[in-house]
C-alpha cells in the first residue's frame, strides 16, 4: 500500500499551476476503494504548498501571504513579515486561520523590512498578481526573498506561475537563487512549459533597494531570454522537424504518388536503406 | 454531483500531470487502478519505439495495432519479431490457441495487405517530402463494412549545437466504412511534440505536450488506389493544421501566458500610455 502513496503523492507534487483541486478530484476517483489513502496525503500536501509557494489570504485580509519552508514556524504554522502575522495553515483545504502576532525582530528584520520595502515597487510594475515575501533564515544569518505569480484561465484551459527564491548572504552580499515558469494549456491536448533558470549576482551596496534592483534587472534579463528562446525553439528545432510543405511549395498529388517514388529512387533521395 | 468515472478520471489526470512522462504516470495509475489497464493502453497515445526490420533492414514505428503478445510486425517484411512461434512459447501453458487467434487479428487479409504495402510506400514519400528523416510506418486491419488503419510518423532533431532538440510523434488512426462508390472516413489524430532547449542565460527550457484533433468525411472511391489517395489527403490536411495549432500553443500562447505573468514593460507606463493613445484617439474625434 505505501507504494499506492507514493504514487498518489506523485500526482499531487506534478499538479499544474492552480489545478490541485481536479487532480486532488480524479485522485479520489481512482482510489475509491481504499479511501482512506487520500487522508494519507499529508506530506505530499505540505511539500506542494511549500515549493510553489501558495499564496493564502489572512481571514479579514486582502493581502496575498507565502507558504514556504522559508516563513513555515513549524507545528503547521507560518508567518508574514508584512502584515506582522503568524497563522495556521492547512494543507489539504489550502485555507489560513488562528492568526496571532508575530513581529519580526533579530539581526536582519530591519534588512528582510528594507527589502520588502524595495520590492514592492518592482512587483507592483511588473505583476499583475503577484505574493511576495522577505525572511530571516539560518540563525538570522541570510534572507530569503520569494516572489511567486499566479493567473488562472481554467474556462480558456491555461494556467501559469512564475516563482523565483533568491537567497541573500549580508557577509558576502552574494545573492543567489532560481527563477521557474510552469505554464499548463489543456483545451483537446496537455501543452507544458517548464522553464529553470539559475542566477547569482552580488549587491555591493547590500541594502533592500540594491537588492530589489538586481532581481528587477535580472528577471527582465530573463524574461527578454525566454521570449527569444520561444523565436529560436520555432525557427530551429520546431522547423527542422516538420516542414509545412515540401520543397516543391505544393502539396503532395497523391494520384501521382507512385511515380515519386520512382523519382527519388533514381535521384538517390530514398534515405536509410 | 455523480460519481465520476475512473476512466475519465485517469484521462482528466493524464491532461494535467506533465505529459512529458505520459508513460510514467500511465503505469502509475494502472498500478493504483488496474481494472482501467486495457482501456487506458488502447486510448493513450504515447511517443512510438522504433526497431529495424531483421528481413529488409529497415525501421519501423511500434504500436499497439502491429503487436502479437511481445512480437511487433514489421510493415516492410510482414514478418513478426520476435516470430510468432517463439513468443508462443514464452506464452506459456494454453498460450497456443489465443495466441493463433490474436494473430489472425494482427495480420490483414490478402486485399488489405496489398493496399497496406502501397500505404507503406506512399507515406514514406510523404515522410520524405515533410520530414526529410525519420520512420513511417503503416498498419492495416480488417473491419466488417471496410478497413481501419493507422498512419504513423516519428523524427528527432538534435540541433547542430547540441544545445536543442525536438522529437514529433504523429499518430493518425482512421476507419473507412465502405459504401459502394463513396467511403466513410473517420480520422483521429494526435501529434506528441517535445521540445527542449538550455544555454548560460537561457537556464533550461522544455516544452512538451499531445494534442488530437478528429475529423470525418465522405469521399469517393473507384478502387483500392483512391482509399490510399483519399487517406494520403486527409493527413496531409490534418498534419498542416496541427503543425499551425502547435506552433500558435507552443510558441505563441506561451510567451503570451508568461507575459500575463510578468510584463517586461512598467504596468503603470502602460497605462499611462494606452490612456494618452485614448485622449489623442478623443480628441480626433472631436
Amino acid at each position: 500500500m505505501s507504494s499506492h502513496r507514493t504514487i498518489v503523492s506523485s500526482f499531487v507534487e506534478g499538479a499544474p499551476p492552480g489545478e490541485l483541486a481536479d487532480v486532488l478530484a480524479d485522485i479520489k476517483t481512482l482510489t475509491i476503494s481504499n479511501p482512506s489513502l487520500v487522508n494519507e496525503l499529508g506530506p505530499a500536501f505540505q511539500k506542494y504548498n511549500e515549493e510553489q509557494f501558495a499564496t493564502v489570504k489572512l481571514p479579514g485580509s486582502s493581502q496575498q501571504v507565502i507558504i514556504s519552508s522559508h516563513s513555515s514556524l513549524g507545528g503547521g504554522r507560518y508567518y508574514d513579515v508584512e502584515s506582522s502575522c503568524s497563522f495556521a495553515f492547512d494543507h489539504t483545504t489550502q485555507k489560513a486561520s488562528a492568526v496571532e502576532s508575530h513581529v519580526l525582530d533579530g539581526a536582519q528584520a530591519d534588512l528582510a523590512k528594507s527589502v520588502l520595502k524595495g520590492l514592492s515597487t518592482y512587483v507592483k510594475e511588473h505583476f499583475t498578481n503577484a505574493a511576495y515575501g522577505a525572511y530571516p533564515i539560518e540563525s538570522d544569518s541570510k534572507i530569503a526573498i520569494i516572489i511567486v505569480a499566479n493567473k488562472y484561465s481554467p474556462n480558456n484551459y491555461w494556467n501559469g506561475r512564475w516563482r523565483s527564491l533568491y537567497i541573500f548572504d549580508p557577509a558576502s552580499n552574494s545573492l543567489e537563487g532560481s527563477i521557474k515558469v510552469d505554464v499548463h494549456y489543456y483545451e483537446d491536448g496537455n501543452v507544458r512549459l517548464l522553464t529553470s533558470k539559475p542566477l547569482t549576482a552580488s549587491v555591493s551596496s547590500g541594502t533592500g533597494a540594491g537588492i530589489a534592483k538586481e532581481i528587477s534587472t535580472s528577471e527582465k534579463k530573463y524574461q527578454e531570454e525566454l521570449n527569444r528562446s520561444f523565436t529560436s525553439l520555432s525557427e530551429g528545432a520546431f522547423k527542422a522537424l516538420r516542414r509545412q510543405l515540401p520543397v516543391t511549395r505544393q502539396k503532395i498529388e497523391w494520384d501521382k504518388v507512385a511515380s515519386y517514388r520512382l523519382g527519388q529512387d533514381i535521384g538517390g533521395g530514398a534515405a536509410r536503406r | 454531483m455523480a460519481t465520476a468515472d475512473p476512466f475519465d478520471s485517469a484521462l482528466d489526470l493524464l491532461r494535467r500531470l506533465n505529459p512529458k512522462h505520459t508513460a510514467e504516470h500511465l503505469n502509475n495509475i494502472i498500478t493504483i487502478a488496474p481494472d482501467l489497464t486495457e482501456d487506458l493502453l488502447s486510448s493513450v497515445d504515447q511517443p512510438l519505439t522504433v526497431r529495424r526490420c531483421k528481413q529488409t533492414g529497415r525501421d519501423y514505428l511500434l504500436c499497439d495495432y502491429n503487436r502479437d503478445g511481445d512480437s511487433y510486425r514489421s510493415p516492410w517484411s510482414n514478418q513478426f519479431d520476435p516470430p510468432l512461434d517463439e513468443a508462443g512459447g514464452l506464452g506459456g501453458v494454453g498460450a497456443g490457441g489465443s495466441n493463433e487467434g490474436a494473430g489472425e487479428g494482427a495480420v490483414p487479409g490478402e486485399r488489405v495487405r496489398k493496399m497496406e504495402i502501397k500505404a507503406n510506400e506512399a507515406f514514406d514519400v510523404y515522410r520524405e517530402l515533410y520530414y526529410e528523416g525519420g520512420v513511417s510506418s503503416v498498419y492495416l486491419w480488417n473491419l466488417d463494412d471496410g478497413f481501419a488503419g493507422v498512419v504513423l510518423l516519428k523524427k528527432a532533431s538534435p540541433q547542430n549545437d547540441g544545445s536543442s532538440s525536438g522529437v514529433w510523434d504523429s499518430i493518425h488512426v482512421f476507419e473507412a466504412s465502405e459504401r459502394g462508390r463513396t467511403s466513410n472516413y473517420r480520422l483521429t489524430s494526435t501529434v506528441i511534440l517535445s521540445l527542449a532547449t538550455k544555454g548560460a542565460a537561457l537556464g533550461e527550457v522544455d516544452l512538451s505536450g499531445n494534442m488530437t484533433r478528429q475529423v470525418e468525411q465522405d469521399l469517393p472511391v473507384e478502387n483500392d488506389e483512391s482509399h490510399i489517395a483519399n487517406i494520403g489527403r486527409l493527413v496531409e490536411d490534418m498534419e498542416l493544421k496541427m503543425r499551425n495549432l502547435l506552433q500558435e500553443v507552443y510558441f505563441g500562447k506561451a510567451k503570451d501566458v508568461v507575459g500575463d505573468l510578468r510584463s517586461i514593460g512598467s504596468l503603470s507606463e502602460g497605462q499611462r500610455d494606452r490612456e494618452t493613445q485614448r485622449e489623442l484617439i478623443g480628441s480626433m474625434r472631436r
